[in-house]
């Protein structure tokens, strides 16, 4: 957990609050790893008799192992590397990400990623609307518009690196793809740990969140899920017969109270971002039962009370949680 | 038109069923780890979907069918007073287990050698193996003969040598009554026969097992035993002695050959107990005893046949591999590989790389830093081992600093293995450990060191395409390594690997095509 300076107007007792909720944070925090920390061109301590890899944000220099990069050092095995604490995102092959739009070029198009390059989506890694299996000819070229337009948000998995070493992503799936009626919100990637789900439904709210391992965070309606292969044929006409008339009329628009609450989980992430706080869905959810349960406005979740309000209250819950 | 009923019969053009595809499909650690990286990745589901799992499933309505018939036919047989017969059919079985063991004691080595003493008289069991029934009597066939002499059984592995003399293999040299028969092949076959039916003198070897009883006497035979006659007058003798004792004094276990074994005590009042209760048995008078209890055995067949059956349906309802699946999952929890939720770690990304070779191993062998130490052409060396997987009964042993490393491998390929049979994995660890060959070490360290490939081949004497084959694969494998480094940092170790591909990926090896 990373902490970092708030820069929002604090009054005097919402500083004394704010500083004794950050304390005892830090308190809870695990210290082990402090004597571990090293800035650049700190030596890091290793034997050197015995055989012992170098991995990331280490260098040997004059005999003896320098870090590179400001972080903690990690030991697997003989393996000794550098974690940063705060840095770019770094994509591994399998993370899901969100992006957005921003060029359709020849067979591909290219995302934002906020990666220091931009990832492309190929034609081919794209399912095809009509969920057929086919090679993608001229035709599917020129109709790339009709899928993704620049300023479309979307969200893929990461395929492999190229030789350049930008990314190649693919959204094979009916889960991947263009996402609508939601907000994308950006948070620090290293806010994102990895873990085993990354699309989260709230069926309470109805609400998809989708946290990508790139700082992305998507929140938006809930959006059926259509598994191609699982539908009978009935089924399948009746469906087609229905967004048949859908296209036709004007689209349906979200409830009133789907908007408040994206907004709702929108600037609590906000909040939590700002703090410093990682993003996972349980810290998510908690903030904004906090919320709801102290009938904070949703303008006024992005004030300076409501902040210190949330920093009081997860120094509390992991209290709790420790002890247990 | 034949059309084809079911899709794992493979037929040939003329209509002719060639063989049954049998899947043989089985989980790897690479394929897991592949699997739990990606965030849709299912692999019960994958089990699910998998050839085995469908054949699995398409073969239970045929096993319910056997079933069912084997029922119904076992529910056919009836037999009177089925309570009583059972009880005697057990007793039997019992009282054979009991002879067997107390033979078992009796004739180890270890109390018996001092008795083989040559023209002893010895009782042979020489129950007919050709017969489908069982008999059902306590007394079985046994013909009597004389000990030549005894041999020491050579066993066939040589890491057999450090076995006890006492726990070797023994076989018997026994003049006896034989038939002589010439089977399907031509070749002689000779079995033993009760020294009453007909049949010549010859001389055969029993194991140890077959012999029933030794005799105290010893008869006088001449030592040549090559004329006919000679052999007849000798057996001429153990008949002349078995008429005058019955029995044909045996050799008192407890007395003579001096066995105070408590387990034998043991066994033979258990097997006097037994033979009381053989006479009282109220149903032993009865007059079709033998019919009936060949039936009941029959029986007894059909219901164990339907055990297992019953059996194999049960297993093979729940997911095949489901346990495999857990364990290997608890294997990778423990080495590090995935963290307590699943989630892959650094050391299972180098894992996902690497899917020509031993994955586990592999990974261990990186990151304790084996590679790190080695010169290009040992490293070269150490992974022929991984790709190597026949055994050369004549293989040169490498030179040191390869044995080290190859030691090295061993060591960590013992290790995994032991973890895995840890957390309840099926494998064998001396197996799995054995199954990493040196063999082509040698040649390998010769070939990267820039040898031409003839000189090679006399350092080993395989098939060059084997040898070709296993330098490629090899090469795949360095790659996936490279791979692996890359993702890791260590920017060392990826530029010798770098270089070790360059120094073995030349000549005729890499050559893509031989003839253009």
């Amino acid at each position: 957990m990373v902490m970092r300076k708030l820069q929002l107007p604090l009054s005097q007792t919402q500083k004394v609050r704010f500083d004794r909720a950050i304390e005892r944070l830090h308190s809870l925090s695990s210290t082990a790893n402090s004597d571990a920390s090293v800035i650049v061109t700190d030596s890091i301590p290793v034997n050197h008799d015995d055989a012992f890899l170098k991995g990331h944000g280490t260098s040997e220099v004059n005999g003896e192992l320098l870090a590179t990069v400001c972080g903690v050092v990690e030991r697997v095995d003989k393996l000794v590397y550098v974690r940063t604490l705060r840095a770019r995102y770094k994509p591994e092959v399998g993370d899901i990400v969100v992006g957005r739009v921003i060029e359709v070029a020849q067979k591909r198009w290219r995302v934002e990623l906020n990666f220091n390059q931009d990832g492309v989506l190929m034609l081919s890694s794209m399912n095809m609307p009509d969920g057929i299996q086919r090679r993608r000819t001229s035709v599917d070229e020129l109709n790339m518009r009709n899928i993704f337009v620049e300023h479309d948000v979307v969200c893929a998995e990461v395929r492999n690196f190229q030789h350049d070493g930008s990314l190649q992503l693919q959204a094979r799936s009916q889960k991947y793809g263009k996402l609508e009626k939601g907000q994308l919100l950006k948070v620090d990637p290293y806010l994102v740990k990895r873990s085993k789900h990354h699309f989260h439904y709230i069926e309470s709210l109805g609400i998809d969140l989708i946290i990508g391992c790139n700082g992305f965070i998507w929140v938006g309606e809930h959006v059926e899920v259509r598994d191609p292969m699982a539908i009978d044929d009935q089924k399948d006409e009746d469906m087609i017969s229905s967004s048949a008339e859908n296209t036709g009329k004007e689209q349906i628009f979200t409830l009133l109270e789907t908007r408040q609450t994206i907004c709702r989980m929108g600037n609590a992430i906000r909040v939590l971002s700002n703090l410093g706080f990682t993003v996972t869905l349980e810290i998510i959810m908690e903030t904004v039962n906090l919320s709801n349960s102290k009938n904070v406005d949703i303008h006024d979740m992005l004030g300076s009370e409501f902040h210190v309000v949330v920093a009081e209250n997860e120094a509390e819950r992991r209290r709790t949680k420790r002890k247990k | 038109f034949k059309s084809v009923r079911l899709l794992d019969i493979i037929i040939d053009l003329d209509g002719f069923v060639s063989f049954f595809i049998i899947s043989a499909f089985h989980l790897s650690y690479n394929m897991l780890l592949n699997q739990l990286r990606c965030e849709e990745g299912d692999p019960e589901n994958l089990l699910r979907n998998s050839f085995f799992q469908f054949q699995a499933d398409r073969a239970i309505p045929d096993l319910e069918k056997q079933i069912k018939s084997l029922e119904k036919e076992r529910n056919s047989m009836v037999i009177e007073e089925e309570e009583s017969l059972k009880n005697y059919y057990n007793l039997i079985f019992q009282h054979k287990s009991l002879k067997k063991d107390i033979c078992e004691i009796v004739f180890t080595p270890k109390y018996c050698l001092p008795f083989l003493l040559p023209n002893r008289a010895v009782c042979l069991d020489c129950t007919n193996d050709d017969e489908e029934q069982q008999s059902f009597s306590i007394e079985d066939q046994d013909t009597w003969g004389v000990i030549m002499k005894f041999n020491k059984v050579k066993s066939l592995f040589e890491d057999d040598d450090n076995r006890r003399p006492e726990d070797a293999n023994y076989t018997v040299d026994v003049l006896t009554r034989c038939m002589v028969s010439k089977d399907g092949v031509g070749k002689k076959k000779v079995k033993a026969v009760p020294i009453k039916e007909r049949g010549e003198p010859v001389v055969v070897t029993v194991p140890l097992s077959q012999i029933k009883s030794l005799s105290s006497a010893i008869m006088n035979i001449p030592k040549d035993l090559v004329p006919l006659e000679a052999r007849e007058n000798a057996l001429k003798k153990v008949s002349e002695l078995l008429s005058r004792h019955p029995d044909g004094i045996p050799l008192d276990p407890e007395v003579d050959m001096k066995i105070k074994s408590s387990s034998y005590k043991k066994t033979v009042r258990r097997l006097e107990a037994l033979e009381n209760l053989f006479e009282k048995h109220k149903i032993a008078k009865s007059p079709l005893i033998t019919e009936k209890l060949k039936v009941l055995h029959m029986k007894e067949e059909l219901t164990a046949k339907i055990k297992s059956l019953k059996k194999t349906v049960r297993s093979s309802t729940t997911l095949a591999f489901k346990d495999e699946l857990k364990a290997r999952k608890r294997v990778l929890r423990r080495l590090g590989y995935t963290n307590s939720d699943n989630v892959v770690e650094l050391k299972g990304k180098v894992a996902c790389e690497i899917s020509s070779a031993e994955e586990l191993t592999l990974t261990e062998l990186m990151f304790s830093g084996v590679f790190k130490d080695a010169k290009v052409e040992e490293l070269v060396s150490l992974l022929s081992c991984f790709v190597w997987r026949e055994r050369l009964p004549d293989a040169a042993k490498p030179r040191e600093e390869l044995d080290l490393l190859f030691i090295q491998l061993q060591d960590t390929a013992r290790r995994v293995a032991e973890l895995q049979l840890d957390c309840k994995v099926e494998i064998d660890v001396e197996n799995f450990v054995q199954s990493f060959r040196p063999d082509i070490m040698e040649a390998v360290y010769a070939w990267a060191k820039g040898s031409k490939f003839f000189e090679v081949m006399k350092i080993v004497r395989v098939f060059e395409g084997s040898l070709i084959r296993a330098i490629r694969r090899m090469e795949e494998v360095l790659q996936q390594l490279i791979v692996a480094a890359k993702s890791i940092g260590e920017t060392q170790l990826e530029a010798k690997l770098e270089e070790a591909v360059s120094k073995i990926k030349r000549d005729i090896v890499f050559a893509a095509s031989l003839y253009l």
